[in-house]
């Protein structure tokens, strides 16, 4: 008797689980989200409308006193910069701002999952110049043409270089503001080409060669990225650009398996042996330190690391590094590699805080805070900041920078939805053939075939 | 004083009142085990990913599953996760009863010895891998450095040649959970009884027959449930891989959770990584159940 009743509650209970297990989360309806999806668009100006008034209203400075934002930042150098300027926007105008560091990975998975559950944990976020895509696509970042058309002559917006638009823009909008601009440039030991009577190289050729001749007595040619993910599959993709290939075919349908590209995967394994050996297993970090010790004589990367070659706390090699924006492939048309990050909003944020994240976005990519921003281990993304005579003389290699931006190519990288499909089949793949598991062909096969299985 | 005690009696003899303070800890556990459990096996039925900006499920029955069959990673992370079980497990289980047969001594070197060996459990395993990723470092690394010292060639570094990247990962779990094993095979071993030491010497045994056919015998129950606990999280294992190699070089060491981290977290595809999440949660139940029927048949 009692057993029977306790089994029947107990069934009784696990049924109610079961139950709600099944209907706990029911399919959405597709036609919720759209109305949803409507609303930013539809909503936004006539937020913006009662902000756009308060200046002429009510001049007094701190309209947006007692805001309380959250920034997501990557740990890249310009959180230096961040950590610098924060406190003096609060004091300017009351807001407040507390920032996270986080790294690359755990930043996109954070950002992600709040974006996903519409949380609004992180009201400001740094934005990789390849999630651009993917967050316009789904809505998660707050466009920023209204705010831009209404702001237009606070902005200054030709002063900012064409190139770094493509850190948020998709399709025509905004979803992020330019922030820190990259570009893909090649830093070279002055000292060790000299003695070896080299030229810094123009051409990946020439590359390739220099990096041959200078891999002698325990010294190596080139530090690379070769870790698998995000860090080998990026320098991957900057060298198929560097060569004229692309990771998308005409249509931009993903093609990663094309001749051409196997035979830029072949030129990158062979630089390889020029590398130290532990590079297969370098990430952004490692590669830095294998050239602040002077272990190597070349490494292309991103142009923020330049200021800290100078650095005496963090390099052994002060005062030897020169710059040349990243050499091509020989006959073909110089573009460089353009990358960084741009800031953007959360759509999911109040209003009040997305206008109060938008004065903070002003403020920081004003020409005169701009300045600032360098001078803390930011990067440039104003015309005015890299011709700035100040910042020339501090920073003699801005014309080689002002060069590359020029000719930048911010779009080698696919800004899609899908990049984070693409770059994961990449980074394991590519790291296969390097190590030896895959030959270049199968390697470049299996990605593409990894990549059409995830891409719905 | 008498009549209170009885009614206190009927009331817990009386079934409803029974389950009434029963209640508590049943829902905890619906809602800590077998909600979740349910949940996950209702959205691996469909195709549900969380960067869909339309946010539809659609049912799709089994087919997560057969997907997970027919794709060729699931079932090579599958085959290095085996090996990476078979090897630490193995490895762990024989250096644990070691350590403990040479440390369960009660001397003032055993204590200390045994304090020590504990730490390594005391640091969360993320940690331990980025400790350990440095130490392998081929270019600045310590272990790598020595290696050349003595004249041995590391090439890319223990972590990024294709050989020894699995090795240089269960190295790293050995050093971590061996002493967990030590400390459960310390306690079975202080619990056993000293009678049939006694007879044996008393007939004439050697020590290590003493070993052999007292010892062992004794700690099997000991042994069964430390095995399954290693089995269990080994299987699981997924910090100390993140950290370490992500899963290369290639794919050398991606084991089977750390292919589904891959599909739910940068996929973002929550119906098949919840799939895959069930196909390991099978895997590690039938295991438990095939270690203790074995084990029961062999105590008979």
């Amino acid at each position: 008797m009692r057993s029977k009743t306790l089994r029947m509650l107990l069934s009784l209970v696990l049924l109610a689980a079961f139950v709600a297990g099944i209907v706990g989360c029911a399919p959405a309806t597709t036609e919720a989200p759209k109305t949803e999806e409507a609303k930013p668009a539809e909503v936004k100006p006539t937020e913006a409308k009662p902000a756009e008034e308060k200046p002429t209203e009510a001049p007094p400075a701190k309209p947006y006193e007692g805001v309380e934002l959250t920034l997501a930042s990557m740990t890249d150098q310009y959180v230096a910069a961040f950590r610098y300027l924060i406190p003096l926007f609060e004091e300017e105008t009351g807001i407040k701002i507390t920032m996270d560091e986080l790294g690359y990975v755990d930043l996109y998975q954070k950002l992600t999952a709040d974006f996903v559950g519409k949380t609004a944990q992180y009201d400001l976020m740094t934005v990789d110049i390849v999630w651009s895509g993917e967050y316009a696509t789904n809505g998660y970042t707050l466009p920023l043409d209204d705010f831009m058309a209404r702001d237009k002559e606070e902005l200054q917006l030709d002063d900012i270089m064409p190139v770094a638009w493509t850190l948020g823009e998709y399709e025509g909008k905004h979803y992020a503001y330019p922030l820190a601009g990259y570009a893909n440039v090649l830093n070279y030991r002055k000292d060790l080409l000299e003695a070896a009577g080299i030229k810094p190289p123009k051409t990946q050729e020439e590359l390739l060669e220099a990096a041959k001749a200078l891999t002698k007595d325990g010294q190596y040619g080139i530090a690379l990225l070769g870790a698998k993910g995000s860090a080998v599959a990026q320098d991957y993709m900057a060298w198929v650009q560097q060569h004229g290939g692309s990771i998308l075919d005409k249509d931009g349908k993903v093609a990663v398996n094309t001749p051409e590209n196997v035979e830029i995967l072949k030129f990158f394994g062979e630089l390889f042996k020029y590398a130290p050996p532990g590079s297969t297993d370098y990430w952004w970090d490692q590669r830095e330190t294998a050239f602040r010790d002077g272990m190597v004589a070349m490494m292309e990367g991103w142009s923020i690391a330049r200021a800290g070659y100078e650095n005496p706390e963090i390099s052994k090699i002060v005062g030897k590094v020169d710059i040349e924006p990243a050499p091509v492939a020989e006959g073909m048309e110089p573009k460089y590699g353009f990358g960084g990050w741009g800031i953007g909003i959360n759509a999911s944020s109040d209003p009040e805080k997305q206008e109060a994240a938008w004065v903070f976005i002003k403020w920081l990519t004003s020409p005169e805070i701009q300045k600032e921003w360098i001078r803390h281990d930011g990067a440039p993304i104003r015309r005015s900041t890299l011709t700035d005579p100040d910042l020339n003389k501090e920073y003699p290699w801005f014309p080689k920078l002002l060069e590359a931006f020029e000719k930048g190519d911010g779009d080698y990288r696919p800004r899609i939805p899908e990049y984070s499909i693409i770059q994961d089949a990449l980074g394991t793949y590519v790291n296969a053939y390097l190590v030896g598991q895959e030959t270049a062909e199968s390697a470049l096969q299996k990605a593409q075939a990894q990549i059409e299985a995830n891409i719905k | 004083m008498k009549s209170l005690t009885l009614t206190f009696r009927r009331f817990f003899r009386d079934d409803g009142h029974y389950l009434l303070l029963l209640s508590p800890l049943l829902i905890f556990v619906v809602a800590v085990a077998i909600y979740p459990l349910f949940f996950s096996f209702r959205i691996s039925l469909f195709d549900y990913r969380l960067t869909d900006p339309n946010q539809t499920q659609t049912f799709v029955g089994l087919k997560n599953y057969i997907r997970a069959f027919s794709d060729t990673v699931v079932i090579d992370s599958l085959k290095t996760t085996l090996v990476y079980v078979l090897g630490t497990v193995t490895l762990e289980l024989a250096l644990g009863l070691g350590l403990a047969m040479l440390l369960s001594a009660e001397t003032q070197i055993a204590r200390v010895l045994r304090s020590f060996l504990i730490m390594p459990m005391a640091i969360p395993p993320l940690v331990v891998g980025l400790v350990w990723k440095a130490l392998y470092n081929a270019d600045f690394g310590v272990i790598p450095f020595y290696m050349k010292a003595i004249g041995l060639n590391v090439g890319r570094g223990p972590l990024a040649e294709l050989k020894l990247a699995m090795p240089a990962v269960i190295l790293v779990d050995l050093w971590q959970w061996t002493p967990l094993l030590m400390v459960i095979f310390l306690a079975g071993l202080k619990s056993l009884p000293t009678e049939p030491y006694e007879a044996a010497v008393v007939d004439g045994a050697s020590r290590w027959q003493s070993f052999w056919f007292i010892t062992l015998p004794l700690l099997k129950p000991t042994a069964l449930v430390a095995l399954l606990l290693r089995t269990m999280q080994s299987f699981k294992v997924f910090d100390t891989i993140y950290a370490t190699t992500a899963g290369g070089p290639g794919s050398v060491t991606t084991v089977l959770n750390f292919h589904i981290y891959t599909v739910g977290m940068t996929f973002f595809d929550m119906g098949y990584a919840a799939a895959l999440a069930n196909i390991l949660l099978v895997v590690i139940a039938v295991l438990s159940v095939i270690y203790i029927m074995v084990l029961e048949r062999q105590q008979l």
